[in-house]
């Protein structure tokens, strides 16, 4: 589950998109992928760890990202993950269906 | 991102899932690592740091299972788990596991092995090629009425012509042929049949070449094809046979070939042999005497046909209202004609292991109720674990499916010898006997039977046992306690219902066994002790002439009566006691009556037949030896006849004719009591005796009355018949005892299959009660034990648990005999001189039935009143 700061559920599949997303440049492993989404939220999404690795093999079995074991910054082994052509495919409509959403829901909030 | 991709990496993780095990325990700890090393960095004790990673990281166990979901295929790794989880607490349990399974087995397979006689007989096309389009098309007119009839070759000839919706049409006559050389005589059941006959059931002789049009001309002189059966039995399975001649009622017949084994049509036939048609029948419109068989267009609808044939019928009518003005050509599949003789009974059948089915399901599904209750502590600890009621129930139905499986397994045994018995025991002459064999498809069916059972047996107690309160179940300690109401309503809802069942079953066997009863006593009008019979067909080619066959009877006759061995010899024309009867159509207007046409039974006898066979004479008197040719002729009614159409007249010395046509009335000589000489369950019909040296004919069935041993008097039978014409082979040798159990035969047959299945279901049944009864004892032991403690006497403790009893058996018999009103309408067309409502019947199957379930509860109430209350007490 990924939680904002208040504590509020996201959309469902909000995670796997997130999760996509910073690996768009570049190989994380999983810590590396929780601390960017906290980063660049600026803290007000907290991934929680019984969520993000059920997430990573959800992800492996659709076969949009692939994992290997590779050595971290500091010399420890890690698991990197990548994304695979499909996953950025995936992640390109995600994101298109995203910001629609998004967008949608701006509307509403100004307008009703 | 393909579905197969997919399934192709779910099943390669499968296979490297200790691999992906140990990476993901790996990450997960390299995770907690790189969390610890944050929290020292933000100024943690290192311990401390550690302790706060695991904590924030959670349970990891859970996620490493959520994770592993995502691998493989979740779904069937729970069933194979659950299998394997049921079949432990099954091995755990041998006591259920075996009663319930043995239940099951019985129920699954008295209904595999009924349904699988009916899927042979009443469903499955017959072994023709395109049977489905294979109609008889017969013939119903107004001077034959509840007979139906062939065509006449006038009528064969313009349905041939007017109609559009067949591809062939083909005529058969059944007729008995006396086959001589190679052995004794034997007489061999034949058909006349037209050329068109085996092209349109698409067989092909195996030996030798079909029937031609010539052959019908005799363009090739007499021919004959003989059946597989035949030639491997009278000729040694020869090929050379084809083009030699046979015996065939004293004329030689060249065989043309030979019938592949498995055709036997029309009903176990020897030989075919090219129709004859005599003259006079080739413009005689009211010959209905060819059975005619149409193969409809591929295409054409039933009903289409149907109604072309009523169009035919109402324009021959129209054109020929002296033949018959209401002619109807009905058509009739004829899968419905081969398999009307076996369908009632085996549709009875069929409801009658259905409830059986139904009734071992309600006991399993009680047993499993019990079991679950017992278990209901397991079942909610493993809640508070976090398991779903639904994978619960998941779980109850896979090992009720596990149950079912395995009694299915032992009923599909029990099946395959079911299905043998059928066919080892069943009457002759039961439509498709021969084709019953143990096949894949029993399986199919047990297979198919035992997972609905399973469902059925499983689904309410699994519904049930997973409703009940959890908090309520972890803090009970006691056994004892007493279980929600509901799942003690469920429990009495299924008794009630098997006594329903059960009930119903008994009262069908019930009027069945006394419809049999009555049947066997019923009085036929005849004295048939140490009587015993034979048949013999007279050839036509030596026995031509009127003349020729009433010197071959007197010679039979004087024959049999100088054996002492028998104390009298009658002939008839028409067997006894068999369902045959011969008749004519009877224009009563000849009589001066106003009623309609109706048939009249007709019988040739000797003048001793009446004497002999105990047949009162009411008025007048019987034939004598000078009622012979030449002599005035004379005939006998019987009192039906004489009250119908002669109601308060005389009718000694009137002239009885069929019809304004017929030019030689018999003169009534006198008036005989009335028989039931056609079979046991035949009412009466109006009927004519006509002496059978006046009116001679060429089947001749012989009664003898002997009180030697019948095997010595049958063969001096047939050295009587031998010493007139060697060449006459007598067949049907049988004792009049012989002939009329066989006549019962079908509906004594019925009636014990459905006995043993009542006295199964009943016996299912007292389980059952035992069962809920003890359940129920065992739940209020404390308060057995309290009320012995205060003083209740063991006759009021008796008491109290019986009539529980007595209420559940009551509602269920209330309910058992509304259902047995209902349904037992529809055995009506099988119940002889019983209705269906028989109230003797149904209050006394009530009776039996009440008197099982106190009997099953017996036990149990005893055990209630030997509770000893300090340990009922102490057991808390």
């Amino acid at each position: 589950m990924v939680r904002s700061a208040g504590k509020n559920e996201l959309l469902p599949g909000t995670l796997e998109m997130l999760v996509l997303q910073t690996l768009k440049n570049g190989r994380r492993h999983g810590y590396g992928i929780a601390q960017r989404i906290q980063e660049i939220s600026d803290d007000v999404l907290q991934v929680e760890e019984g969520s993000l690795y059920p997430a990573l093999q959800r992800l492996l079995v659709k076969g949009l990202v692939k994992a290997e074991w590779g050595t971290s910054e500091n010399n420890r082994r890690a698991r990197y993950y990548t994304l695979t052509p499909a996953g950025r495919k995936e992640l390109g409509t995600e994101a298109e269906n995203f910001d629609r959403v998004v967008a949608a829901i701006a509307r509403v909030m100004r307008t009703a | 991102m393909s579905f197969l991709g997919q399934a192709w990496r779910r099943f390669m993780f499968l296979l490297r899932r200790g691999q992906m095990d140990r990476d993901l325990a790996e990450e997960l700890r390299q995770h907690a690592a790189l969390k610890a090393q944050k929290n020292v960095a933000s100024g943690m004790d290192p311990d401390e740091a550690h302790y706060a990673a695991q904590r924030q990281i959670g349970n990891v166990t859970r996620m490493m299972e959520e994770s592993r979901q995502s691998w493989g295929f979740p779904a069937l790794e729970r069933v194979w788990q659950d299998i394997r989880y049921g079949l432990r607490g099954l091995r755990k349990s041998p006591g259920f596991t075996t009663v319930a399974m043995l239940t099951l087995a019985l129920g699954i397979g008295a209904s595999t092995a009924i349904f699988s006689i009916v899927n042979t007989v009443l469903l499955r096309p017959l072994p023709y090629k395109d049977s489905s389009r294979l109609v008889h098309v017969w013939t119903v007119s107004s001077m034959f009425p509840e007979f139906t009839l062939g065509q006449s070759i006038p009528n064969l000839q313009d349905i041939e012509a007017r109609s559009h919706s067949f591809e062939t049409l083909a005529t058969y006559e059944v007729r008995a042929r006396n086959l001589i050389g190679n052995g004794e005589p034997e007489q061999l059941r034949t058909a006349e049949v037209s050329s068109s006959f085996l092209a349109l059931f698409g067989v092909h002789p195996v030996v030798g070449r079909d029937f031609r049009s010539e052959d019908e001309q005799r363009k090739d002189g007499d021919v004959v094809l003989l059946s597989y059966g035949l030639w491997q039995r009278r000729f040694g399975g020869d090929g050379s046979i084809v083009g030699k001649a046979i015996m065939l009622d004293q004329k030689p017949w060249t065989v043309a070939g030979v019938l592949p084994s498995g055709f036997s049509f029309p009903g176990n036939i020897d030989a075919l042999v090219p129709r004859e048609i005599p003259p006079g029948n080739l413009r005689e419109r009211q010959a209905w005497l060819y059975i005619t068989l149409g193969k409809l267009r591929p295409g054409v609808p039933f009903a289409m046909a149907q109604s072309e044939m009523n169009g035919i019928a109402a324009a021959l009518a129209h054109q020929y209202p002296q033949d018959d003005g209401s002619i109807q050509f009905p058509l009739v599949t004829l899968q419905d004609a081969a398999t009307r003789n076996g369908k009632p009974q085996l549709l009875a059948l069929l409801g009658a292991v259905g409830f059986l089915l139904l009734i071992a399901c309600a006991n399993v599904s009680n047993l499993v109720l019990s079991r679950g209750l017992q278990r209901q502590r397991e079942i909610a600890v493993r809640t508070a674990l976090g398991a779903s009621r639904r994978r619960i129930l998941h779980q109850l139905l896979i090992e009720s499916l596990l149950l079912a499986m395995a009694g299915g397994a032992a009923g599909a045994v029990l099946a395959i010898a079911g299905v043998r018995l059928f066919r080892a025991l069943a009457p002759a002459g039961f439509p498709r006997i021969e084709e019953l064999h143990t096949e894949p498809v029993t399986l199919l069916i047990a297979l198919i039977v035992s997972a609905l059972a399973g469902i059925l047996c499983g689904l309410a107690p699994a519904l049930t046992i997973t409703r009940a309160h959890l908090n309520l179940s972890i803090r009970d300690t006691s056994a004892a306690s007493s279980a929600p109401a509901h799942l003690f309503s469920l429990r009495s809802f299924l008794v009630v219902a098997e006594v329903a069942l059960a009930l119903i079953l008994l009262t069908g066997s019930a009027l069945m066994a006394q419809s049999m009863m009555r049947l066997l006593r019923a009085d036929t009008g005849l004295t048939t002790d140490h009587l015993l019979t034979g048949e013999l067909t007279l050839p036509k080619a030596l026995y031509d002439s009127k003349d020729s066959q009433h010197l071959f009877l007197e010679r039979l006759l004087q024959a049999l009566q100088t054996q002492a061995q028998f104390s009298g010899a009658v002939l008839t024309n028409t067997p006894l006691l068999t369902g045959s009867v011969t008749v004519t159509s009877f224009d009563p207007a000849v009589l001066g009556s106003s009623e309609k046409k109706t048939t009249l039974e007709i019988r040739s006898v000797t003048p001793d037949y009446f004497l002999m066979l105990g047949i009162r004479v009411q008025q007048g008197r019987i034939f004598n030896e000078r009622d012979t040719t030449g002599a005035l002729s004379v005939a006998l009614i019987n009192e039906a006849m004489a009250r119908r159409f002669f109601p308060g007249e005389d009718p000694l010395g009137k002239p009885l004719k069929f019809d304004d046509d017929d030019k030689t009335p018999s003169q009534i000589v006198g008036v005989v009591a009335d028989t039931r000489d056609s079979g046991l369950n035949a009412p009466p019909r109006l009927q004519a005796y006509f002496p059978i040296l006046q009116n001679p004919s060429e089947r001749v069935h012989i009664l003898v009355r002997s009180s030697v041993d019948p095997a010595a008097a049958i063969a001096g039978l047939q050295r009587a018949v031998w010493s007139v014409d060697k060449n006459l082979p007598l067949s049907k040798t049988r004792t009049m005892g012989e002939v009329i159990s066989e006549s019962v035969a079908e509906p004594r047959f019925r009636t014990w299959l459905l006995s043993i299945f009542a006295i199964a279901g009943l016996t299912l049944t007292l389980i059952g009660i035992y069962g809920v009864i003890s359940y129920s004892v065992r739940q209020r032991t404390r308060e057995m034990g309290i009320r012995i403690a205060l003083g209740a006497q063991s006759g009021s403790l008796l008491g109290l648990v019986l009539r529980q009893a007595v209420v559940l058996a009551l509602t269920g018999a209330v309910a058992g005999i509304i259902g047995s009103l209902l349904l037992m309408r529809l055995l009506a067309s099988q119940l002889f001189e019983i209705k269906p409502g028989d109230p003797v019947t149904l209050i006394g199957a009530s009776l039996l039935m009440m008197i099982v379930a106190l009997a099953a509860s017996w036990l149990p109430a005893r055990r209630a009143t030997r509770v000893d209350p300090m340990i009922a007490l102490r057991d808390e």
